[in-house]
């Protein structure tokens, strides 16, 4: 077995509409399932982090460390809240990760939830804003709709991308959902569908958009000799990488460049020591149909530009599938739990057991972005057995 | 900045149709990304509802704690 961290369990809750659920009881759900699919005991984690972005401004519930720590029945914990916007709970992955390098600790509980529906567009629109240089860009108006109708306008403009290959992202992961039973849309769409969605963010049309999502995903990081002593069915984290970017649009140099995913992948190739041609399946962030055209270069997998005619192929060279969850758009996007969700989807993938399973994958790649694209995190996996 | 003359060329453009409360009430609305012609780079408003085509030429003026409004240049 390789060395290093590992993710020696995942859980998650169905993503989609948990209208009489808490934030703490959709953490616990799928905290006590990455616990027991860990097979580690509760008393081995020492540090809990518990991502989530709007619990604070949506439900008025802050302070959800010691909280979740304290329904689990964990004791003697350190427990506390990471918030990175849509990044938050891989935020605390990249955390954990360094701890375990670090020998600070041999087991690592990341918990990631949001409750988002129920709300009208308008207060959730506000709570996402948040994200926003409220001083500068979101006094002049911009949303993160507006952001990415922004770069898809410049995108279409400076490459030639089309209206037809923009959505079919969208058809293309609404497919993928239709086969993952914990996806919140299970049902396929087409491209004249999506162009025919009302328009929320011009060029940008409601069928290009994420949805609202309630949920919650967890991972358990350990120790290689904890996730040996407990036979854990683990996934070596092979890098870590989380960088920042442009908060303000305004500063970007190319908006249809994002810095924080071109630096953070670089750095996780490098630390991997393998190539962007070397991954077999991805989860991206696909907050918006256009992002993942634009993920998808910045990643490498594709040159800028070219991620239009290529990306909704799913399958690269014969090897490379993109979101096979159906990502944020179809599988659902709960914001604080986003980032876990992606690792237990990768990990499924890299232990056999995933409902769109990719033939033999060996090496899976997650990657998170916060508000403008300026928190990213890059996690690369690694199968193990 | 104060009553500052602007100009510069589209970047880039969106139409705002589910503002935040922030602007509730003021939806739709253009919303341009400028460089200024001394490289800056801001948001600001459009004066019409039909966005600019990328590249074109705008000029607009800004207030202090106010949002920059633009409008086609005019062609000399």
């Amino acid at each position: 077995m390789s060395t290093g961290v590992h993710i020696a369990g995942v859980g998650s809750t169905k993503f989609g509409f948990h209208p009489d659920r808490s934030l703490q009881s959709l953490a616990v759900e799928a905290a006590r399932a990455a616990l027991a699919d860990s097979n580690l005991p509760a008393n081995r984690i020492g540090w809990l982090f518990v991502g989530n972005f709007v619990g604070g401004i949506m439900a008025g519930q802050e302070f959800l460390g010691p909280i979740v720590a304290a329904d689990l029945g964990l004791e003697n914990v350190v427990a506390m809240k990471v918030e990175a916007a849509c990044a938050s709970s891989s935020a605390g992955v990249r955390i954990g990760y360094d701890l375990i390098g670090a020998q600070a600790a041999d087991a690592v509980l990341v918990v990631g939830v949001e409750r988002m529906t129920g709300a009208t567009r308008e207060a959730l629109t506000s709570a996402m804003t948040a994200a926003i240089d409220q001083a500068s860009e979101g006094h002049a108006g911009l949303t993160f709709p507006g952001f990415w109708g922004m770069i898809m306008a410049r995108h279409m403009h400076l490459y030639g991308t089309t209206r037809e290959q923009v959505a079919a992202v969208a058809v293309k992961n609404r497919t993928f959902g239709t086969r993952n039973p914990i996806a919140q849309f299970q049902k396929p769409i087409s491209v004249a569908e999506v162009i025919a969605s009302p328009p929320i963010a011009d060029p940008i049309r409601r069928l290009d958009c994420c949805p609202a999502t309630d949920g919650a995903a967890a991972v358990v990081l350990s120790s290689e000799a904890l996730t040996r002593q407990y036979g854990s069915p683990s996934v070596r984290v092979a890098a870590s990488v989380m960088m920042n970017g442009p908060v303000r649009i305004g500063d970007y140099r190319e908006i249809t460049v994002h810095d924080g995913t071109v630096n953070a992948a670089r750095q996780a190739y490098a630390r991997a020591g393998v190539g962007p041609h070397d991954i077999d399946v991805a989860e991206l962030h696909d907050c918006f149909s256009i992002a993942e055209i634009v993920d998808s270069e910045d990643l490498g997998f594709f040159k800028k530009g070219e991620g239009g005619p290529n990306v909704t192929a799913a399958v690269r060279n014969g090897r490379l599938v993109v979101n096979p969850s159906g990502g944020l758009l179809s599988k659902g996007h709960p914001t604080g739990a986003t980032g876990c969700g992606q690792i237990y989807e990768i990990a499924m993938q890299l232990r056999g057991r995933h409902p769109n399973q990719v033939p033999d994958a060996r090496l899976g790649l997650t990657h998170n972005g916060g508000g403008t694209a300026a928190a990213v995190t890059v996690h690369i996996l690694e199968a193990t057995q | 900045m104060t009553n500052e003359a602007l100009s510069g060329t589209v970047q880039s453009h969106t139409v705002i149709r589910v503002p935040g409360k922030q602007h509730a009430g003021a939806g739709p609305f253009v919303l341009l990304l400028i460089e200024l012609d001394d490289g800056r780079r801001m948001l600001g408003r459009f004066d019409r509802m039909e966005p600019p085509a990328i590249s074109s030429r705008v000029v607009g003026s800004v207030n202090e704690n106010e949002t920059p409004l633009f409008s086609i240049a005019e062609v000399k």
